[in-house]
């Protein structure tokens, strides 16, 4: 088992650094479809 | 003017749940390859699984970075700001591989060689391609007009594009004149490795074109919402 | 008005421009100055390691120099908005940005040979001998400083804080030339003396292919 923790730490940070990609990205487009539609009931 | 601006941005889910799946499972099969498929490397130990998902990381990197290139020229001949949400999008991607690369490299490299840095050519390069299209990402916060923003992008993007295989070379040139040690896997990969390499390949190029997918979506949104916020600003007065 | 005649007269603009106020050329030597001495205080600049690192800080201290002086290329243009008017003039609009990278070409050239002779007294290194090659070596970095710094130079006039801007674009994209000149500058000051070809092609080709790229993608630049 050598370096498992070298390893595991690797896969972790892989998963992480598309997680906090996808999330960012998640959260702005949130925020625009919000944007949206209160700007196209405003218009109404 | 409304329908013009709708006719050009896509509605709809920006990913389909078949291609998610088919990527979730080309993850989870490259997963086990390079985990436990693979053969386990004589001198390196665990750690060497991690190569799999380093390089191929690097390998999609690079190919986003061609789609911003593509794009860029794309935008320029035919100001379709389309082109310019391919540019941006692909260009975030990129980073966020090279991103994966700069991590995973010194991880790898720590347990093998003791430290976690040796400006390796490979890993050199990956670091400058890294803080070119940082630049670029951050050259387009500092333009607000959207099409002067795709204009002057599009013509860094070509350029930065166009001083990759510069990079690589005087780097990997620089390394022959003045070795160092390789976080690499060094010799030559079996059969099965190759397998697993370009299987960890598939998997990423799918993750790639998602992502590039949702963020082309996003550039797509926001264009609306300017629209939107125009037409309203109008209407007000 | 044809592209070599229409690049002579935006050159010769440009130059009578810088020379008859000439404060830049002596800031930029000054700068490069503060830049040689502060680095010496990294190391010990005692003759064997200066030769490692000489060349290196030199083209270093070149690099940042150029990516500051570069900014009023476009900058001056801004202030009287005298690209419209010159957009409007019957020319080819690439030999605006030709004219303009000539002159930042030689400007720049300018500065580095008056450095030299400073540099080479600073770390105690013969360049008599080894001139005519060190020159061929500085003409050609400073093309690709010139090209992509004028190009890039515009792109930030477009921009917000585009004192910033300018180094930060600039620099990433020409670590290439700055490792080629180096290595080439270390080449001739070893003993013997070597010039390396491979270097030389190099620096050629990162020049063509810049050169190449302004003169198809730079007129969008100047539009609008």
């Amino acid at each position: 088992m050598k370096n498992m923790n070298y390893l595991v730490a690797a896969y972790i940070a892989i998963w992480a650094i598309f997680c906090v990609y996808l999330i960012s990205v998640a959260r702005r487009m949130a925020s625009l479809q919000d944007d949206i539609r209160r700007l196209k009931e405003g218009g109404k | 003017m409304a329908g013009e601006s709708e006719s050009r941005i896509p509605t709809g889910p920006a990913i389909s749940w078949p291609s998610v799946l088919v990527v979730f499972l080309l993850l989870a099969a490259a997963s086990y390859g390079a985990l436990i498929k693979a053969p386990e490397e004589a001198t390196m130990g665990l750690i060497q699984r991690i190569f799999y998902f380093h390089v191929s990381s690097a390998w999609s990197g690079f190919i986003s970075f061609i789609l911003v290139f593509i794009g860029s020229i794309a935008y320029l001949r035919t100001r379709d700001l389309k082109w310019d949400w391919l540019s941006v999008a692909a260009a975030e991607v990129g980073v966020a591989f090279f991103t994966v690369v700069l991590v995973t490299g010194p991880i790898w490299a720590k347990p093998v060689w003791g430290i976690w840095w040796t400006w390796d050519a490979r890993l050199t390069s990956s670091f400058l391609l890294w803080v070119l299209f940082v630049s670029y990402l951050i050259l387009r916060t500092l333009v607000d007009e959207p099409e002067r923003r795709a204009m002057v992008s599009a013509v860094f993007g070509i350029f930065a594009a166009l001083d990759i295989p510069l990079v690589y070379f005087s780097i990997w040139w620089f390394r022959t004149q003045h070795p160092q040690p390789v976080i690499g896997n060094g010799g030559s990969l079996d059969g099965r490795m190759w397998r697993v390499l370009l299987l960890c390949w598939a998997a990423t190029l799918g993750v790639m074109a998602l992502l590039i997918r949702i963020r082309y979506r996003l550039e797509a949104m926001r264009m609306e919402v300017d629209a939107l916020r125009l037409e309203a600003s109008r209407s007000s007065r | 008005m044809n592209l070599m005649h229409s690049t002579a007269t935006i050159l010769a603009k440009e130059l009578r421009t810088e020379f008859r106020s000439r404060e830049l050329l002596g800031t930029t030597v000054v700068f490069v100055l503060i830049v040689i001495v502060l680095f010496s205080f990294t190391f010990n600049p005692t003759s064997s390691e200066s030769r490692r690192f000489g060349p290196g800080l030199l083209w270093l201290a070149f690099l940042f120099a150029g990516s500051l002086m570069l900014q009023p290329s476009f900058l001056r243009e801004q202030t009287n908005d005298t690209l419209a008017a010159l957009r409007l003039a019957p020319i080819d609009p690439f030999s605006i940005l030709a004219g303009k990278m000539a002159a930042n070409f030689l400007f720049l050239l300018l500065v580095e040979l008056i450095l030299l002779p400073v540099f080479a007294v600073l770390y105690n290194i013969a360049i008599f001998p080894i001139l005519a090659p060190l020159v061929l070596v500085l003409a050609l970095g400073t093309v690709g400083l010139a090209t992509t710094g004028t190009v890039f130079s515009a792109v930030a006039a477009q921009a917000r804080l585009r004192e910033l801007l300018l180094p930060l674009l600039l620099l990433p994209v020409l670590a290439p030339v700055l490792i080629a000149s180096t290595e080439a500058t270390v080449g001739l000051l070893r003993d013997p003396s070597e010039l390396s070809l491979v270097w030389l092609t190099f620096l050629t080709s990162f020049d063509v292919v810049f050169l190449t790229a302004a003169w198809l993608f730079g007129e969008y630049l100047l539009e609008e």
